[in-house]
């Protein structure tokens, strides 16, 4: 049995062009009951096909520490879950005797150490007032763009304490501060495109983010840039060369490698199971590797969003290689295991009222082949010219999309460009073009890496899967592939508003 | 939730009276400004030769609203939010025929702009392109609509046409604003407090008490020159608690304290005393018999009476409209049991019920359901909705239906297929007929004892609006879904006792009402006891569930008790799951 309250307080302030439009802040305690029943082959977690089962329901637990208040809440809630498991578990014997055995069988629950540790983060700070006042300023930097439609600056702050005990001995309290900044803004081409544009700023502590000039400059980015792509022309379809960003490249390894290397995904059988049979085999070009470090607290200068110290099922975390020099090693696991990994590598992970499945942390890609920057563009015009195109595409921006990876979808992939350009070989400068979208099997992508630049960027985010948003980063150089396959992105029949803009300075 | 729709207590009823985009105090209203600024422009939308818009309307209801709770001495929540909610909504077409009343009248049609939440703050800049972006957006949606409306009408034989929007004269009322100062530290302590009162009550297995306080203001402008800017205020206690029974029978009571003010609540010492009271009630439903099933006169107390009148009454005095549809495609639809009773009995003929929400006080107290003006900016006047038993009128809204072409100011919920839904805000029951509680207790006795009944049945208070759970609702419609009988889930009695002619009550629990609609009140035979306003919050779901909805109606019936002869009230044969297998914690002495 395992309990696990994930204690969390936080604010967030948003504004429009000066106007804030949300200023609250809010506490809460949510408890997660873990009760298994069976034995470590066979317990009420055992997946069936097409059913995943949830157990816990983040139940509010009070904020004051009021033992007797708490402890009722709990002891219903422990009640409540242990009939449910008991319930599953007798009809998964049942149902398990009827069923073929599948390959060979990995058990449900592996056997750990306990952990033992308490370290509260630093406690929560927010000076809303200031705050406010700051946010309202940065978003009316907005205000001298003519041709953007919506925009926003935020700032969400957040202190999460995750204390966890179970009835094998851990006892546990870790966690950690997060602050954001996003600016976004949006617009609306004349033939009907929707463009979005979006950056993130993140810091541990709100005292580390950056200075007022960082975001304004970035503000006034985000501006032109979406500015530019309102008027960009249309990308045509396209297969050839391309450097991905390093912050797009981390996007494009998260999705299309990634998922795929998470343990639950190998168990099951309505999934692709793209790598389920390659430990040991090379699955990446020899001079990349790929490391998943929830450890690494920084990288490039920048803090990353996928750390912890103890996974949820209270399994410590640790610098797990997944692939090495190309070659496929392990998998993300959790306390599931499958029979080629048999034991959790602190990858457990899950959002409250949810259930653990292994998730990734911190994506860290490393490469023997690296290049400068420069040159890395200059082996992007020579491949230009090899292969005879018109031109290459430069990803300068892109976010996360979603991937396919079950049985019977596509194999495909689709990580979604925000900022493109069109390389030329012969020296031109690089034209924006807009509305593209990156296509491609995953498998056929990896081989396609031609060399990576020298210099790593952080893509932090948050990661939707089947146990709910988990915070995570990908840290990247810039690639060169020598094959990428875009198409259009589907227009709608929409248009910019019939009306004019309402009068900037608001009067009539 | 987020209440809405309070009237401002000590101001006279306001008559409807022009004024300018100002407010009383001479200070300019940037918020009303920027509405009425964008409303202009709105007129002018036009997408290449199709019509324009020949309706707009804005509404913004801006608010501050704060929620605590606490269980067992300990807050569970708090919570203070600023919000502006606005509403948005264009007809194109005309009065007798436009995009509203239509199956997908609700859908929104194209890619959305990335808008975010409406601005907080008085800059008529981020305000306008707000509204800019969401009417653009809501213009192009009812052309489509309007369109493929037109196309289903083709192909469908209509009965009686109706227009789709009834005409209303524009008012402005433009009333200062009465905001409440939130006290969130003194409200915290006095739930953790309160909430402590339960911990003497081992029985009880879960319990929370909170406060829902919402200040702000409500905005209505349209293009035909409506222009309403009024406060709104609610204050809502709850306490609620719930125990097993031995068999396992799931058990639960509640108090519910509404005002418009925190202020106007009742003190702390007479709060404490309904917390104290629902632990009693939960100690006494546990050691308590089970009922059985049982036909036969009912007598409701004044409260329980109440209680019942606005549950059947409620959401059976405001006819909608079955909005078009497409061929083969039928639209779950709800109608009401009086559908179609305008001018028949449907009450003993000494019953008269009348609907007034400009009256402000009723023997001394201030009256829960007043308000000024409805949400479609008309103003409601008091209206007789039974008389000498027959029914006379239904609450109306700008949605013409049939018996009520016109709008008698009751759209005061949001409702679907572009309409709004009605509600009424002070209901007075009257008995030209009246005996005292122990006539009316003896006169029960007699007509058991004529049908030879060993006992007969006091309901005290009903399960309206009602604090289950998500799963129990859940559970309680599936079990009446099963059970035949009426398929409208109704509240269940709380608080019932058996009757002895000896005068003896008995408490009894697990009863439910089986078929209890609006045909049976014709089975009232006396009324009496002492009449109680009895207050709540309307929102439009079944059993007015608490939490059901955002959106909510302040109301109040006033009625005495009410004896039937024949209800028929059944005890379902369920099975429970057992009780938890590990005891209950101990709570520790102190605090």
């Amino acid at each position: 049995m395992a309990y696990e309250v994930t204690e969390e307080q936080g604010c967030t302030v948003a504004a429009t062009l000066g106007a804030l439009q949300v200023s609250r802040c809010q506490q809460n305690r949510v408890l997660d009951v873990t009760v298994r029943v069976g034995s470590l082959q066979l317990d009420n977690y055992h997946r069936m096909p097409g059913e995943r089962p949830v157990f816990t329901s983040a139940a509010r637990l009070p904020l004051d520490d009021v033992p007797g208040a708490i402890r009722q809440i709990v002891w219903l809630e422990t009640d409540r879950v242990y009939r449910s498991a008991a319930e599953r578990l007798i009809r998964l014997k049942t149902s398990t005797q009827v069923r073929a055995a599948g390959e060979e069988q990995a058990a449900d629950f592996t056997e750990e150490k306990p952990s033992v540790f308490a370290g509260a983060p630093k406690p929560f700070s927010f000076p809303k007032e200031l705050w406010e006042e700051r946010v309202k300023r940065w978003s009316a930097a907005f205000g001298a763009s003519s041709g953007i439609l919506t925009s926003q600056v935020s700032i969400g702050a957040r202190r999460e304490v995750k204390y966890l005990v179970n009835t094998e001995g851990t006892r546990l309290v870790h966690g950690r501060n997060y602050s954001r900044i996003v600016i976004s803004a949006s617009t609306r081409s004349s033939d009907g495109m929707d463009l979005n544009l979006s950056e993130n700023l993140d810091s541990e502590d709100a005292s580390g983010l950056p200075s007022d000039k960082v975001v304004l400059a970035t503000v006034e980015r985000v501006a032109r840039q979406l500015e530019a792509l309102r008027t960009a022309p249309v990308a045509e379809p396209f297969v050839g060369p391309a450097i991905l960003s390093g912050k797009a490249a981390g996007v494009f390894f998260h999705e299309i490698f990634g998922h795929r290397v998470e343990g639950h995904r190998q168990k099951d059988e309505s999934e692709g199971q793209t790598f389920t049979k390659s430990l040991g085999q090379q699955v990446l070009p020899s001079f990349l590797s790929v490391i998943f470090d929830p450890t690494r607290r920084r990288a490039a200068g920048v803090d990353l969003n996928g750390s912890y110290l103890y996974d949820d099922e209270g399994v410590a975390a640790r610098r797990v290689p997944v692939v090495e020099m190309g070659v496929l090693k392990t998998f993300l696991m959790s306390r599931s295991p499958l029979p080629q990994v048999p034991r959790s590598n602190g990858h457990g992970r899950r959002q409250s009222g949810y259930e653990v499945v292994s998730r990734q942390s911190n994506l860290i890609v490393e490469s023997s082949k690296t290049v400068s920057e420069s040159a890395l563009r200059e082996m992007l015009r020579q491949e230009i010219r090899r292969q005879k195109k018109p031109y290459g595409l430069y990803f300068e921006q892109v976010t996360g999309g979603f991937t396919q990876t079950r049985r019977g979808g596509l194999q495909a992939f689709a990580v979604i460009p925000l900022v493109v350009y069109r390389v030329y070989a012969d020296g031109r400068p690089d034209e924006l073009v807009r509305g593209v979208e990156i296509v491609g099997t995953p498998l056929a992508s990896f081989g396609k890496v031609l060399a990576t630049s020298d210099r790593p960027e952080v893509f932090n985010g948050f990661c939707g899967a089947e146990s709910g948003n988990v915070p995570v980063a990908a840290v990247s150089p810039a690639l060169l592939v020598s094959e990428i396959e875009t198409q259009r992105k589907e227009t709608s029949t929409d248009r910019p508003p019939l009306l004019p803009p309402p009068p900037a300075g608001g009067g009539s | 939730m987020i209440p809405r729709r309070a009237f401002l207590a000590a101001v006279a009823a306001p008559l409807a009276r022009p004024a300018g985009a100002f407010q009383s105090d001479g200070q300019r209203d940037a918020l009303l400004e920027s509405l009425l600024a964008e409303l202009e422009r709105a007129r002018e939308l036009r997408l290449e030769n199709l019509e324009r818009p020949y309706f707009v309307e804005y509404a913004v209801h801006d608010m501050e609203a704060f929620y605590a709770g606490a269980t067992l001495g300990a807050l569970a929540e708090s919570r203070i939010e600023r919000l502006r909610l606005p509403r948005i909504r264009v007809r194109v077409g005309s009065y007798d025929f436009d995009n509203t009343n239509y199956v997908f009248s609700d859908s929104m049609t194209g890619a959305p702009y990335a808008l975010s939440y409406f601005p907080l703050e008085d800059h008529p800049a981020a305000i306008r392109r707000h509204l800019w972006l969401a009417t653009d957006l809501v213009y192009r949606s009812a052309l489509q609509i309007l369109a493929r409306k037109r196309a289903a009408v083709r192909n469908l034989t209509l009965g009686e046409s109706l227009p789709d929007f009834a005409r209303a004269e524009p008012v402005r009322m433009i009333l200062a604003p009465r905001r409440q100062i939130f006290q969130p530290k003194e409200w915290e302590g006095m739930l953790r407090s309160l909430s402590a009162e339960l911990r003497a009550y081992p029985e009880v297995t879960a319990s929370g008490v909170e406060f829902q306080i919402s200040t702000g203001m409500f905005y209505l402008v349209n293009t035909e020159g409506a222009q309403i800017r009024i406060p709104e205020n609610v204050a809502r206690f709850q306490v609620r608690a719930n125990a097993l029974a031995e068999d396992g029978m799931p058990l639960r009571d509640s108090a519910i304290f509404l005002a418009h003010e925190f202020r106007d609540l009742p003190g702390e010492p007479e709060l404490r005393q309904a917390v104290r009271s629902v632990g009693e009630n939960l100690r006494a439903l546990v050691r308590a018999p089970l009922a059985d099933n049982y036909l036969g006169p009912v007598l409701f107390e004044p409260q329980a009476a109440a209680q019942l009148l606005a549950d059947l009454l409620g959401r059976n005095l405001g006819w909608r409209r079955r909005p078009i549809s497409e061929p083969g495609r039928p639209v779950p639809f709800a109608d009401s049991e009086l559908e179609g009773r305008l001018g028949t009995r449907i009450l003993p003929e000494w019953i008269d019920i009348v609907d007034d929400p400009t009256a402000e006080q009723w023997e001394g107290k201030r009256l829960f359901g007043s308000y000024p003006v409805d949400l479609e900016g008309v103003v409601p006047r008091r209206l007789v909705i039974v008389e000498k038993g027959i029914l006379k009128a239904m609450l109306g809204t700008r949605q013409p239906v049939k018996g009520q072409l016109e709008s008698n100011g009751r759209a005061r919920l949001y409702g679907s297929y572009g309409a709004n839904a009605a509600a009424f805000g002070n209901l007075f029951v009257q008995a030209a007929q009246r005996s005292s509680m122990e006539e009316l207790r003896k006169r029960l006795l007699e007509l058991c004892a004529q049908r030879n009944r060993p006992y007969g049945l006091v309901v005290r208070k009903l399960d309206f609006p009602s604090t289950a759970s998500g799963a129990e609702f859940q559970r309680m419609a599936a079990r009446l879904a099963q059970g035949g009988g009426s398929r409208r889930v109704v509240s269940a009695p709380l608080l019932a006792y058996r009757v002895y002619p000896d005068g003896r009550e008995e408490l009894v629990r697990g009863l439910q009402f089986r078929e209890l609609t609006v045909r049976s009140l014709r089975d009232i035979v006396a009324a009496g006891g002492d009449p109680v306003a009895f207050d709540y919050l309307e929102n439009g779901a079944p059993m007015a569930l608490t939490g059901a909805s955002a959106f909510v109606a302040e109301c109040s019936v006033v009625a005495p008790g009410l004896l039937f002869e024949e209800v028929q009230l059944e005890r379902p044969a369920e099975e429970f799951p057992r009780l938890p297998i590990v005891p209950r914690p101990p709570l520790e002495a102190n605090l």
